[in-house]
């Protein structure tokens, strides 16, 4: 029997598979519970984090519409884009609706107030979306999306007057914290809440019966309409869900607590592709596995900026040094490339997926099932063919 | 027992120039089983959908125990008490046997308890004799333990209205006996049951009722015996059948 087997047995004998990967969950959320916390980390480090958290909810929650709802769509950035526009727009010129006797003043709207509002029109223009693309699959959704995304980026690049063009527009900040350290401090906790937040929502969505149903959606919208389905308010629930959190996640990650202001080349659709990508290799179908695939991925690229290699044998550079520095500021979107192929063509549930398995116990089940497949009786059967 | 009373006035469907189905008007009024045969192409499957709301027809209503659920939303048409199976089956494939029995039970009896419908589902799928495939991705499954798995599906529905497309296509015997069973349970709960088929043998023994349908038109409907004499009927359909 092989080390890991026998691993495998102690561990199911013993504190059982899902209690460790609970224990292990709660080891990570200690981890960054206490990085900030750490003296030697500098500002820059907790930055990357920072985005790290954001990327982590944008492509969860890209995960839950495409991946498990099967919504396809390369909107998400766009929603994302709205929530921190809008909030910034708001805050800054107000919004009258004399007619209707709405008056907001830049001076009576608190930076919560704005992001709130950012994250309402996200769900609002979701909803219309949604709707729009009532009738439309697969492909043609994605065409859509990406045409839509693509609309609001040349007006957010076109309208400079208002959103500053491609300098990009600053919202008011959130937090007003003197002290850098201490702000970046907050900064970080704050986005590792809200990711922690939209993941325990989500996941509820996904393990409540609307999660069943929006899976049945992504498998067969006919079926699952046929099966007592409405697929018409889950189909939109989902747009409306997601863009709203892509949303509060975009008009709080650029009132300053991650970046200081929203571009319109943030909302290309390469920037979009990003997204994919991170959901792709975590596993697009699990929240979890998105998100790990995100935060990885961010951490990666970023640490792999510029790679140092000590040359051995006493070897040395033509400068003297005993060390190859090797740019790789664009080799490593390539390395990046060749993972996300690898990941669709030889485990197309993420290369986190097989850990999530182990740990849920998934693949206990599986086995036993595929043991189980002795040829009986209905092997028997033909395969579907035309009548008679 | 509940109420049965599925009412379809002078329904029609073009495609087209084609009239796929022909003012066709019939009611089903207790828990019968009709058999509803027609050669390829006289509008069987496309009054499946019309009657399932996965159609809305040209011209001509369809009520269900006093509701109109013509044009109606597939999802709406279940929920009033009409259940079908697809001529082509349609399993929820990346979805376990088992989900495949919740999203129908869940979607019908929202406040329900999981524990409870999985009892159900697990007496279903025991009856249709592939409970061992509960936790089995459907992808996975046989053509044929695929039709057992729509039929299973639709009583987590609890319909009063069940149509079924071709069951017996591609089957094996022997699940055609399992299929057999099914209908006869089915129809004792008290569920009337329209069975599309060109198995005229199957048709036959289970039928109490026969529509026949022929260029979208509706040539005949009533007993069996009957309808296997009228001269139009064995014009259009039954004269090349070697049944005597
Ligand atoms: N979506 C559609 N668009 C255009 N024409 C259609 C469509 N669906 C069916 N038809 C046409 O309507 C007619 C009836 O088709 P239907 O599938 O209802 O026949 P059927 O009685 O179920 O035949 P079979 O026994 O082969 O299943 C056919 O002429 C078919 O070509
Ligand atoms: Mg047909």
């Amino acid at each position: 029997m092989g080390l890991f087997s026998r691993f495998e047995r102690a561990i199911d004998d013993g504190i059982g598979r899902r209690k460790l990967g609970y224990a292990l969950l709660a080891l990570v959320i200690v981890f960054f519970l206490w990085f900030p916390n750490d003296t030697s980390q500098s500002n820059y480090a907790k930055t990357v984090f920072i985005s790290g958290f954001f990327y982590a909810i944008m492509s969860s929650s890209w995960a839950l519409l495409a991946g498990i709802a099967g919504q396809f769509s390369f909107g998400h950035m766009a929603f994302m884009g709205i929530g921190a526009y809008v909030a910034g727009l708001i805050a800054r010129d107000g919004l009258m609706f004399a007619t209707l006797g709405i008056a907001i003043t830049p001076d009576s709207i608190s930076s919560i107030g704005a992001i709130v509002i950012g994250t309402v029109v996200a769900g609002l223009v979701g909803l219309v979306i949604g709707w729009l693309l009532l009738r439309l699959r697969a492909a043609y959704l994605a065409l859509f999306t990406i045409a839509f995304s693509e609309l609001f980026r040349i007006a957010m690049l076109t309208e400079y007057d208002y959103t500053g063009g491609s300098n990009g527009l600053s919202l008011r900040p959130l937090l007003q914290v003197a002290d850098v350290d201490t702000a970046r401090q907050i900064e970080y906790y704050l986005m590792f809440g809200l990711l922690i937040a939209c993941l325990l929502v989500m996941y509820r969505v996904v393990q409540s019966p609307i999660g069943m149903f929006l899976r049945a959606m992504r498998e067969d919208e006919d079926a699952a309409s046929a099966l007592g389905v409405n697929v018409v308010r889950y189909k939109i629930l989902v747009f409306v869900f997601t863009s709203m959190i892509v949303g509060l996640a975009g008009a709080i990650f650029y009132s300053d607590v991650g970046s200081e202001r929203i571009i319109p080349e943030q909302l290309e659709v390469l920037q979009m592709s990003l997204i994919i990508a991170y959901a792709v290799i975590g596993g697009m179908e699990s929240l979890f596995g998105a998100a790990a695939g995100a935060f990885i991925s961010r951490y990666l690229l970023e640490a792999m900026r510029e790679v140092v290699i000590t040359l051995p044998f006493g070897l040395t550079m033509a400068d003297g040094s005993d060390a190859f520095v090797w740019e790789t500021g664009a080799w490593r979107f390539a390395l990046f490339g060749l993972v996300m192929v690898f990941t669709l063509r030889y485990m197309r549930n993420g290369l986190l997926y097989p850990i999530f398995n182990w740990f849920s116990g998934r693949d206990l089940i599986m086995k036993e099932t595929v043991a189980k497949r002795k040829p009986d009786e209905h092997d028997m059967a033909l395969p579907e063919d035309r009548d008679e | 027992m509940s109420e049965i009373n599925l009412e379809l006035n002078r329904i029609a469907k073009r495609f087209g120039g084609n009239q796929a189905v022909d003012h066709v008007s019939f009611s089903v009024t207790e828990p019968q089983l009709i058999g509803m045969i027609g050669p390829n192409g006289a509008g069987k499957t496309t009054l499946t959908n019309l009657m399932s709301g996965m159609l809305k027809p040209s011209s001509g209503t369809i009520y269900l125990n006093g509701r109109r659920i013509d044009g109606r939303a597939p999802y709406d048409v279940t929920r009033a008490g009409l259940g079908r199976t697809f001529q082509i089956t349609r399993a929820l494939n990346r979805m376990t046997v088992m989900e495949n029995m919740m999203v129908p039970g869940l979607a019908h009896e929202p406040g329900a308890r999981q524990s409870d419908l999985e009892e159900r589902a697990r007496q279903i799928l025991s009856l249709l004799t592939i409970d061992h495939l509960t936790n089995e991705f459907s992808r996975a499954l046989s053509g044929g333990q695929r039709k057992l798995l729509e039929l299973g599906r639709l009583l987590m529905l609890d319909p009063s209205v069940i149509i079924l497309d071709e069951p017996f296509a591609g089957v094996h015997p022997r699940l055609q006996e399992t299929i057999y069973n099914y209908i006869h349970r089915v129809h004792e709960d008290g569920k009337a049951i329209i069975l599309i088929s060109h198995n005229m043998g199957a048709v036959f023994e289970l039928s109490q009722r026969l529509i026949v349908l022929n260029f979208g038109a509706l040539i005949a409907d009533g007993e069996p015996q009957q309808v296997k004499n009228d001269p139009a009927v064995i014009d259009a359909y039954l004269g090349h059948d070697e049944d005597d």
